[in-house]
């Protein structure tokens, strides 16, 4: 496997969207990717995942613990226990962690390299050329409705912070 | 004519069903959705029937003062995403046959991972030079809820 990919320099930052779980990652695996799989779609909601290696020796966990399922014999699925942020995928034998993309502060500068798990591809995926664009966030919504998402979001900057109190989730 | 959705989280703690026709199914770019997800999108479906829970039931996360996102707190999946109290969205790859339903719409597309739009330029990978081949492999002991209602959960194992 080529390891001549451009990956951005660590250390790189992320964590869920409440804020209670953050990570460090010293340095990114050569194997961003995204995966159609049935169990990765349904362990993260959505058409694929999309995960990134980190050596377990370059892995923090600055706050916070993640609490883990066991999706199958070997592997655990990471996610935050206040608000669900799904983080990680980790195989019991395997020397690093595939980390949710999403959940980095800037997931931008992550460039996607495969896509795997083909049996499971989404119709829609991954050529969006042809879905209608229903323009920015501000433009979809309206502006009243976004500014009364900035103004009260809850959601913990994409940056470390000092002093974070998450918001608490509510159990059904 | 009405066709019924049904889906639930991995676990199977939470399941629901809900009348169709999807009224409609979205992408948005935003960055609430990617980090809630930890993605590069979220991925929408929404009804005008109501959703029923049929076990269990979503936590519930205020991620701003208008919106809750709901989860399974046993295993995390994401699964809604709630307007005020209106009828919440639910995520497509959380129903049990997600490629039934096809976004028609995008939102912020201004905030596009650059791979959205481009993922032809993936280049596919075959099964067995990542570790999520030994995840597929091991289908077979899978803890994950099957792609239907059932009776009884965990029939077996379950959240260890």
């Amino acid at each position: 496997m080529s390891d001549e990919w451009p990956m951005p320099a660590g250390p790189l930052t992320g964590g869920c969207q409440c804020g209670a779980v953050r990570f460090r990652a010293e340095a990114l695996h050569h194997n961003p990717h995204v995966c159609y799989c049935r169990m990765c779609q349904k362990a993260t909601g959505n058409l694929f995942a999309a995960l990134v290696g980190v050596r377990l020796e370059h892995l923090t966990w600055a706050r916070g613990t993640p609490a883990r399922f066991r999706s199958s014999e070997h592997v655990d699925r990471g996610f935050c226990p206040n608000c669900g942020t799904p983080l990680f995928y980790q195989h019991d034998e395997s020397d690093r962690v595939g980390m949710s993309i999403g959940a980095f502060d800037e997931p931008h500068r992550i460039s996607l390299r495969w896509q795997m798990g083909s049996e499971g591809k989404h119709p829609s995926m991954f050529d969006l050329g042809e879905v209608e664009s229903l323009g920015t966030t501000e433009i979809a919504d309206g502006e009243e409705a976004t500014t009364a998402i900035r103004l009260s979001n809850n959601q913990h900057p994409d940056h470390d912070t000092v002093d974070w109190t998450p918001t608490r989730s509510t159990q059904p | 004519m009405s066709t019924v959705f049904a889906g639930g989280c991995q676990c199977g703690a939470v399941r629901y069903r809900v009348d169709g026709p999807v009224r409609f199914a979205s992408i948005c770019n935003c960055r609430m959705c990617q980090k809630a997800l930890g993605n590069l999108f979220g991925a929408w479906a929404e009804f005008d029937a109501d959703i029923v829970w049929t076990r269990g039931a979503p936590t519930q996360f205020r991620s701003s003062m208008k919106v809750q996102r709901g989860f399974c707190s046993q295993c995390g999946t994401p699964l809604t995403y709630q307007w005020g109290d209106g009828q919440p969205s639910l995520t497509i790859g959380s129903f049990d046959h997600p490629n039934e339903i096809v976004p028609t719409g995008e939102l912020a597309r201004d905030n596009r991972h650059p791979i959205v739009g481009h993922g032809d330029q993936l280049v596919a990978q075959e099964i067995g030079k990542t570790d999520e081949e030994r995840d597929i492999l091991a289908v077979l002991h899978s803890f994950q809820h099957p792609d239907r209602d059932t009776n009884r959960w965990p029939a077996n194992g379950g959240r260890q």
